[in-house]
């Protein structure tokens, strides 16, 4: 449960309570605005959960200028596919045969792996898994089996004649074989007055025939509506109500005196409400429960806990399709029955606000890649942790501290190496602010040495090896080389620095191409809890560091920016910046 | 380059970049296709002796050369310690034969797991001892966390996050993870000069 130390999350700003109330309100008290500039991000908060990311997981919206996480952004489904033959759905097939695959992919009832259609008689036929047996007689009956805990559908007493359409033949089947009707059977086998009598004479348990679920429900709507279509069991007002549904006012008045409690009834509706009659006969649909459970306890006593369905199992199941009664269903997994393939979506992502789209798949089942992604990686800059250990003065960035996952020793002062790497192509200065004490009971002191520094530009790789190699070239601008001249100047500085090997406060540790490290000190703090205080809670010696960002950066002006002039390049660059929590998780501390 | 002979490191680096441990057990190597740049290290086993026995029909029709690639591993690949690749094997026209083993670019097998998909696509990372059970086929941009069992026959789309036994879709890759999948990086920090990796 231990979560892979260290880590970033950083927090999406839709979920931040000083935007969401009063978004860009310029003349806002001055009272509540420096409460705001104080208040600090607590990543214990319960809030925190919700909006706290992995800097893989967000959006970046270019119009925006902000950062959009999962929750933030607006879905719109692009593809339905079935995750097990990849065969794209299309949604007017959707509507009509519902969210599953109609093809011939089943997963296992009872350990959701993938079945197989196999042959019953000869053990599993070689045949019948070759790509090209046309040729090759085929042997049925069929059957779907799972190759990882070796359940059948004979279990459950399901047979194919095919081995293809897998989805049309379970649709007729009931567990055990019988056959399910279809509607249109049904239907022919309700007006066929011949078959129902036959039905009932020929029903060996006597007085009751036995209606299974759809016909059940057929045979009740058509018998409710015939009482309320009839003008003889029920007068005007219920008529109304089964042809024209509420356009008459008969029928208005009595649903108003169903709202305001009789006071509006008269005697007449009295008189009417009792006019209908509920279904006395299979043919209108009654059906007798069955209360008799003694086979459910026998099977229970028999098989016992293991041979009833779970919560979950239960949940996949298709409803309503594998027996012929209400009663007592879906309680053993020996009745449960494939499951078909959950289709799948390929989705793109919109910006809440300004409705551009900034994620856009492939709508092709098979491609990955994606028409826009704009991901918030490509825009902030990411922060890496890693700790560091200054064992006599060495300062070689390993060690015995340096072991992932290890605990944090309270009280005593722990360095941290944060690497921030800059993924746009411009010079970003970043500033960071870090409460002096964590939050929550237990408040380990931070300190961040440099929380100014600026990260030069993400050059290209090949820019950057050309440079060095001739010299200088002359490719790049008089901006570019001015630059450069100032980034070996830093590094110099900076290497001094590591001679030295000190910490030293405002003084960047490391810096490369276009990344730049710097140490945050820790003193974690002591968990020893006071008396009369609750004991430890969960998670509360994991050691969290909440920091705010800031990014500036100047970047070209887009076209769409109020009082831009496109035509003069080098005056329409403007300051850009981005302001952002994060939560830089340390690890858990030693509990002493 | 001097003529003086190299000491002898932990691992053999073909031509094309490929890092092989001298402690890795490959079985019929003329079977085994390695695209380039692929690391395999110490104990790893490749059984490119279960080669196809039975040729599809359209090929033995044909007259074609027979191909007998049993494995086939595309470039960036990392093999961690003691992972097994085999080729899976199951009944075809009333026998036995094995099927070859076909995996992408970029993909990461971790320690002590045992592939025997049919198909792996690219950019796809097996954690550790993880079990990917006979003709599965996993697509692209996959994920298979640490102890998972893949059933045989098993289908992972792409975008996929699976773990547990047996293996059932827990997430989706995000947009912003694709780049985790690259093993360039890891590529240079093994062999016999290992680089740093990049902070």
């Amino acid at each position: 449960m231990a979560a892979p130390t260290p880590y970033t999350y950083i927090q999406c700003p839709c979920s931040d309570v000083s935007t969401l109330s009063h978004p860009s309100d310029p003349n806002s008290p001055t009272g509540t605005e420096a409460d705001e500039d104080d208040r600090t991000f607590d990543p214990r908060a319960p809030r925190s959960n919700y909006s706290l990311y992995p800097l893989e997981y967000l959006l970046y919206c270019e119009d925006c200028h902000q950062i959009r996480c999962p929750r933030c952004v607006a879905e719109e489904i692009v593809t339905y596919y079935c995750p097990n033959c990849l065969f794209e759905v299309p949604s007017s097939n959707l509507k009509s045969e519902g969210n599953r695959c109609t093809r011939s992919c089943f997963q296992c009832p009872v350990c959701i792996g993938p079945l197989a259609v196999t042959s019953v008689e000869t053990k599993p036929d070689p045949r019948l898994l070759a790509p090209d047996n046309i040729a090759a007689p085929h042997s049925g009956p069929y059957a779907l089996t799972c190759s990882y805990c070796h359940w059948s559908s004979t279990e459950v007493g399901i047979q194919f004649e095919k081995p293809n359409s897998i989805h049309a033949q379970l649709a007729k089947l009931r567990n055990g074989g019988t056959t399910r009707l279809t509607a249109k059977e049904r239907k022919e086998r309700r007006r066929d007055p011949a078959h129902r009598s036959a039905t009932t004479e020929g029903e060996e348990s006597g007085e009751q025939e036995d209606l299974d679920l759809e016909t059940q429900f057929a045979n009740l709507k058509a018998f409710y509506q015939n009482q309320l279509a009839d003008p003889n069991s029920a007068d005007s007002g219920l008529a109304a109500l089964g042809d024209l549904g509420f356009s008459s006012p008969t029928s208005l008045s009595r649903i108003m005196s169903i709202y305001t409690g009789g006071s509006l009834q008269d005697k007449k509706a009295k008189s009417r409400v009792g006019a209908m009659r509920e279904a006395l006969e299979p043919d209108e649909g009654l059906q007798v429960a069955n209360l008799d459970e003694s086979a459910a306890i026998e099977q229970l006593q028999s098989e016992g806990h293991d041979g009833t369905a779970c919560t979950a199992q239960r949940v996949d199941q298709p409803p309503h399709l594998g027996e012929e009664h209400l009663h007592g269903r879906g309680r053993f997994t020996s009745e449960l029955r494939p499951i078909p393939y959950l289709l799948r979506t390929k989705r793109s992502k919109r910006c809440p606000i300004c409705r551009h789209i900034i994620s856009k798949p492939e709508a092709k089942v098979q491609t990955t890649r994606f028409r826009i992604r704009l991901v918030a990686g490509s825009y902030i800059p990411s922060i890496a942790i890693r700790p560091l250990s200054l064992s006599n003065g060495g300062g070689s960035a390993s060690g015995a501290a340096a072991v992932p996952g290890a605990l944090l020793d309270p009280l005593r002062p722990t360095h941290y190496l944060l690497t921030f790497k800059n993924p746009i192509f411009e010079t970003i200065k970043v500033t960071l602010g870090a409460p002096s004490k964590t939050p929550g009971r237990f408040a380990s002191k931070v300190t961040v040495l440099c929380p100014d520094f600026e990260i030069d530009a993400n050059t290209d790789v090949w820019d950057e090896a050309l440079k060095e190699g001739g010299g200088g070239g002359g490719g790049g601008g008089e901006r570019d080389r001015e630059r450069e001249r100032r980034r070996r100047k830093r590094e110099e500085g900076s290497q001094s620095n590591n001679n030295h090997n000190q910490l030293e406060v405002g003084k960047i540790w490391e810096r490369g191409r276009n990344w730049v490290s710097i140490v945050v000190e820790v003193v974690p703090a002591s968990l020893r809890v006071e008396a009369g205080d609750g004991p430890l809670r969960e998670d509360e010696d994991v050691l969290e560091i909440p920091m705010f960002v800031r990014v500036e950066w100047e970047g070209e002006a887009g076209g769409d920016e109020v009082g831009s002039v496109p035509t003069r390049d080098r005056d329409t660059r403007e300051k850009r910046e981005l302001a952002y929590w994060c939560v830089l998780g340390l690890g858990r501390i030693r509990q002493s | 380059m001097s003529s003086r002979r190299p000491p002898r490191g932990e691992y053999i680096e073909t031509d094309t970049g490929n890092k092989v441990a001298r402690k890795a057990t490959l079985v019929g190597t003329q079977n085994i296709m390695l695209g380039g740049k692929t690391v395999i290290q110490p104990e790893v086993m490749i059984r490119g002796d279960l080669i196809r026995t039975i040729q599809a029909s359209s090929q033995s029709a044909s007259g074609a050369a027979p191909n007998s690639t049993a494995v086939s591993i595309g470039r960036y690949c990392f093999l961690s310690r003691g992972c097994c690749l085999r080729p899976p094997g199951r009944l075809y026209k009333g026998a036995f034969t094995y099927m070859p083993l076909r995996i992408g670019d970029h993909v990461f097998v971790g320690a002590g797991s045992v592939v025997q998909a049919a198909t792996v696509g690219s950019h796809v990372h097996i954690g550790a001892k993880v079990a990917v059970g006979e003709f599965a086929i996993i697509k692209d941009y996959v994920r298979i966390l640490d102890g998972t069992v893949v059933p045989p026959n098993m289908v992972i789309p792409s975008f996929s996050i699976v773990a547990g036994q047996p293996a059932r879709l827990i997430g989706e890759v995000p947009e912003g993870g694709h780049e985790a999948f690259e093993l360039r990086d890891i590529y240079k920090t093994v062999g016999n000069n290992p680089q740093p990796a990049p902070s």
